[in-house]
């Protein structure tokens, strides 16, 4: 464009000089991790965890062996697993809109309709189990995408409509299963055994663990090339970053809050269809929204505090503490719902050492 | 407590001192062992290049920056400062580059946050709309204190914030770049009022690239560059050239591209069409209020056309308006004859003046924001990104510590160097910039007006919002005055001189600019 050489300013000045400089950058890295508020909650949570532990008379030294047993190991690495998956799932559906700005809170309604259309596709439409796969995903995209028009049109933010929306379609969801696909003369609330046609194969030869876990991870894979890689996730990250800034670059900002949202229902309701689709091949009434898998994937992505990679490995530790819990309450004699006050604490650490951070790094001009 | 070698006999200690105050932000040394003292009542200028540090030093003083080494006195005693509110609690106040108002919040709220008039335990609105009104009255500012901060244009937000600070009280008032977006009726004001506050005793401490300002406000000047006081001055003592060679290390040149001979554009301009055209455009804002009436203008290849006037006539919604982000209410814009479309306006580069707001994603890489704008196809190409990045980074000089860092990292001027570099860079027919360059230094200044001259001669069509009337004079062909929503002039630059510019500003030149509007 132009032949000037050095158009603006003068050459930068005197920037400082970089003291011991090898030395100071290892030390200014290693700082910046330990100080990350994912290492931080985590340890934080860690010590607060023990300390309790000791208070109500249970040695650290005896429970956190049998908290890693009781979630690897004496083959309950399984089951771990199977518990994984649908949370990494789920973590991805509250990631992708959340990138754009916006909070998706409705998962377990997406979840749940998505596995009652699995369901239904499975036992009346016949086949594989694409079509109900397929049909899960449209459903947990039309109930977020939703959410979309209301911003739009009525200016009810996504994270208010989306979690008004949630409970009716859970309960939709659970009428279906009672009445119009309950398993005929049993009176549970349940769907009949789906067909073996529409059953996800095994992964390997577990009996708990499917294809789900493929897909899922490659899912996720693929979502975390497109966030970083591609045209539409750097317009996504802008928009979350700010949006009259992505609006002024071009971004079709309402157009692509809608597709976000729809994008991360389709994840939850795919996730409905893949539990609903693996053992015990069928929808039972609760058996989506018991678990808390959507909870648990919050806490995940809040913890991995704005870095999508760093999801699996934070959805895989708070999987792990909570199946492990189970074995500790087994083998020390720690109820197991201190893993759950150790998440909750960990959210808090999370949210804390975010707002203290950014008070520090906080810059003016 | 050692009283620094510069410091003029006053009687009992300075107002607030800052003694070998060091910080550093990873591997840049923003401050480096300054000192710097001001009295009770004195305006201190503090001036330097973009990135010399002087944000940085007075974040350090309202306690938003800890430093690396030194400490902070007030009236001779160290203080600690913590945070804002110990410094608001020492009796500082600060009106920042970056403005900080809740958009969401009417002014009065704004203004009163944090320090709110209470009656039975709720906010007394009837009050603090009171005390807001007093003070802008007392002052000039002409700020309605129920009016939502989010609507108003960026010169009445600064107010917003001054106003703030005087709410407060308080006795050394900290302003970082106040001017930047401000017409020069408003400086003015600023000034005059920044004088009445030094003759009550209030300690001022002003940051500013204009060194007409410095030269008509202070008592002395401190200059800043690479962290480090490369000069303390006594203004009466001193002039502009001086500063000039204390901040770059050498003295302005004669502006490269001199001012544009009068009325004869470059080529056959005169006979060629109009690039940009705007027919009897009306706009409404959103309460439906018109913002723009009548409006009609053109802007050729090879011209650049002004546009001036107080802030909230109507530039705001016009620039929108040409730039695609606002549709038009009737009338029509067109660009080579042909309408602008809804959505951004590719045709259209465009640098905006609220950089915060629109013009950057503060909280994203440089890299990613000088890609805003030209993303295309579905690949991104991160090495190339960068590559582009650090090619802009190193043709406009824009200190940065690297492209992968957060754009707010950088300096005020930094990162309007770098929304200049990436708008600038576009190739579109049709170039629309507002306040080009507010918060960079001089010897930046020189060469952004040379940049914007050398776009007009490539043949760009340059609509030029400003409300510096000598950047309009340097580079316009023709300047353009809004009011209340209008055009009231249209002057060749030979004709716009101060006073008739700024008589058209106030409206009071309206009825005789018969000739103001091309169309009825
Ligand atoms: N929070 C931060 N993190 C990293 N670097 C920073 C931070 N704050 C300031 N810097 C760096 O410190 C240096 C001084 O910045 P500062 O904002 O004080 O400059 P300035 O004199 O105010 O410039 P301007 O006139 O452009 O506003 C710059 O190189 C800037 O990039
Ligand atoms: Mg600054």
């Amino acid at each position: 464009m132009t032949g000037v050489e050095n158009p603006v300013g003068t050459p930068p000045t005197t920037s400082a000089p970089a003291r011991g400089d090898g030395a100071r950058r290892v030390g200014v890295v290693v700082r910046r991790l330990v100080l990350s508020p994912a290492v931080l909650s985590v340890a934080g949570a860690l010590a607060l965890t023990t300390i309790v532990m000791i208070a109500v008379g249970v040695d650290p030294s005896l429970a956190y062996p049998a908290l890693v047993r009781g979630a690897l190991m004496d083959g309950n690495l399984e089951y771990t697993l199977a518990a994984y998956v649908p949370t990494l799932g789920m973590a991805v559906a509250f990631a992708i809109p959340l990138r754009a700005g916006e909070f998706n809170l409705g998962g377990d309604g997406q979840l749940s309709l998505g596995g009652i259309v699995a369901a239904a596709l499975a036992l009346h439409a016949g086949g594989s189990y694409v079509v109900p796969l397929v049909g899960a995903a449209l459903a947990g995209a039309l109930v977020a995408g939703l959410s979309a028009p209301l911003r739009t049109r009525l200016g009810i933010p996504a994270i208010v409509s989306t979690l008004l929306l949630s409970a009716p379609a859970v309960s939709l969801a659970s009428y279906l299963a009672r009445f119009p696909l309950a398993e005929p003369g049993t009176g549970l609330a349940q769907t009949p055994l789906l067909p073996e046609s529409a059953r996800l194969p095994a992964f390997g030869s577990s009996s708990y663990v499917t294809i789900a876990l493929p897909l899922v991870a490659a899912l996720t894979a693929l979502w975390l090339y497109a966030d970083a890689r591609t045209v539409p996730g750097y317009e996504i990250r802008a928009l979350g970053a700010n949006r009259e800034f992505a609006r002024y670059g071009g971004v079709r900002v309402d157009r692509m809050a809608a597709v976000t949202l729809a994008a991360g229902g389709a994840f939850a309701g795919l996730v409905g269809g893949l539990i609903v689709l693996g053992p015990p091949y069928r929808f039972v009434d609760g058996a989506l929204t018991a678990p808390g898998y959507t909870f648990t994937a919050i806490a995940a992505v809040l913890l991995a505090a704005g870095r999508p990679p760093a999801i699996p490995a934070a959805v895989a530790l708070l999987t792990i503490l909570q199946a492990g819990g189970q074995g500790m309450e087994r083998e020390a004699g720690v109820p197991s719902q201190l893993t759950q006050i150790v998440q909750g604490l960990i959210i808090v650490i999370v949210s804390v050492a975010a707002v203290v951070r950014s008070r520090w790094t906080g810059r003016q001009a | 407590m050692s009283v620094p070698p510069h410091d003029r006999p006053v009687a009992g200690a300075p107002a607030v001192e800052l003694a070998g105050i060091t910080k550093r932000f990873g591997d840049v040394l923003a401050n480096d062992g300054i000192d710097l003292a001001v009295a009770r009542g004195e305006v201190h200028a503090v001036v330097g290049e973009n990135g010399a540090g002087k944000s940085t030093l007075m974040s350090v003083l309202y306690g938003l920056h800890r430093p690396d080494a030194g400490q902070v006195l007030r009236a001779g005693v160290p203080v600690r400062l913590r945070s804002p509110a110990d410094a608001i609690a020492h009796g500082l106040g600060m009106v920042h580059q970056r403005l900080r108002l809740f958009p969401g919040l009417s002014v009065a709220e704004n203004v009163v946050i944090g320090a709110e008039p209470v009656r039975r335990g709720m906010l007394d609105r009837a009050a603090a709309d009171r005390a807001v009104a007093g003070l802008s009255e007392r002052y000039g500012l002409d700020v309605d204190p129920s009016a939502r901060v989010g609507e108003l244009p960026v010169g009445v937000r600064q107010r917003v914030e001054i106003l703030k600070a005087l709410y407060r009280r308080a006795e050394v008032l900290i302003l970082d770049e106040p001017t930047a977006v401000l017409t020069p009726g408003e400086t003015e004001g600023l000034l005059r009022m920044v004088r009445e506050f030094a003759a009550e005793g209030v300690s001022v401490l002003l940051v500013t690239h204009k060194l007409e300002e410095v030269l008509a406000a202070s008592d002395r000047v401190t200059v800043l560059r690479g962290g480090r006081v490369t000069g303390r001055f006594d203004t009466a003592a001193t002039s502009a050239d001086e500063l000039v060679q204390a901040m770059i290390g050498r003295s302005l040149g004669a502006p490269p591209h001199g001012p544009r001979p009068t009325g004869t554009p470059s080529g056959p301009a005169e006979a060629m069409a109009y690039v940009l055209e705007v027919r009897d455009l009306h706009l409404r804002d959103q309460d439906g209020v018109a913002a723009v009436a009548e409006v009609s203008f053109g802007v050729r290849a090879g011209e650049i056309v002004g546009l001036a006037g107080v802030a909230g006539s109507g530039q705001r919604e016009l620039v929108e308006a040409v730039t695609g982000l606002r549709r038009a209410g009737s009338g029509e814009v067109l660009l080579e004859g042909r309408p602008v479309e809804g959505g951004r306006e590719r045709r259209v580069a465009y640098v905006p003046a609220d950089r915060a707001g629109r013009a950057t994603a503060p909280i994203m890489s440089l890299a990613d924001n000088l890609l805003m704008g030209e993303q295309r196809g579905i690949r991104l190409r991160p090495d190339r990104m960068r590559q582009r990045a650090a090619a802009l980074v190193e043709r406009f000089s824009i200190r940065a510590s690297s492209v992968r860092a957060p754009i707010a990292q950088l300096s005020g001027g930094n990162a309007q160097k770098a929304v200049l570099a990436r708008e600038l860079s576009r190739d579109t027919p049709v170039l629309v910039v507002e306040e080009p360059t507010q918060g960079v230094d001089v010897g930046a200044q020189e060469r952004i007006h040379a940049l914007l001259a050398e776009a007009r001669d490539a043949g760009r069509a340059v609509l030029l919002q400003s409300s510096e009337l000598s950047e309009l004079r340097a580079l316009a062909d023709r300047v353009l005055v809004m009011f209340e929503g209008r055009v009231v002039a249209d002057l060749p630059v030979a004709e716009a001189t101060d006073e008739r510019l700024g008589a058209a500003m106030t409206g009071a030149a309206r009825p005789e600019q018969g000739d103001a509007e091309a169309t009825g």
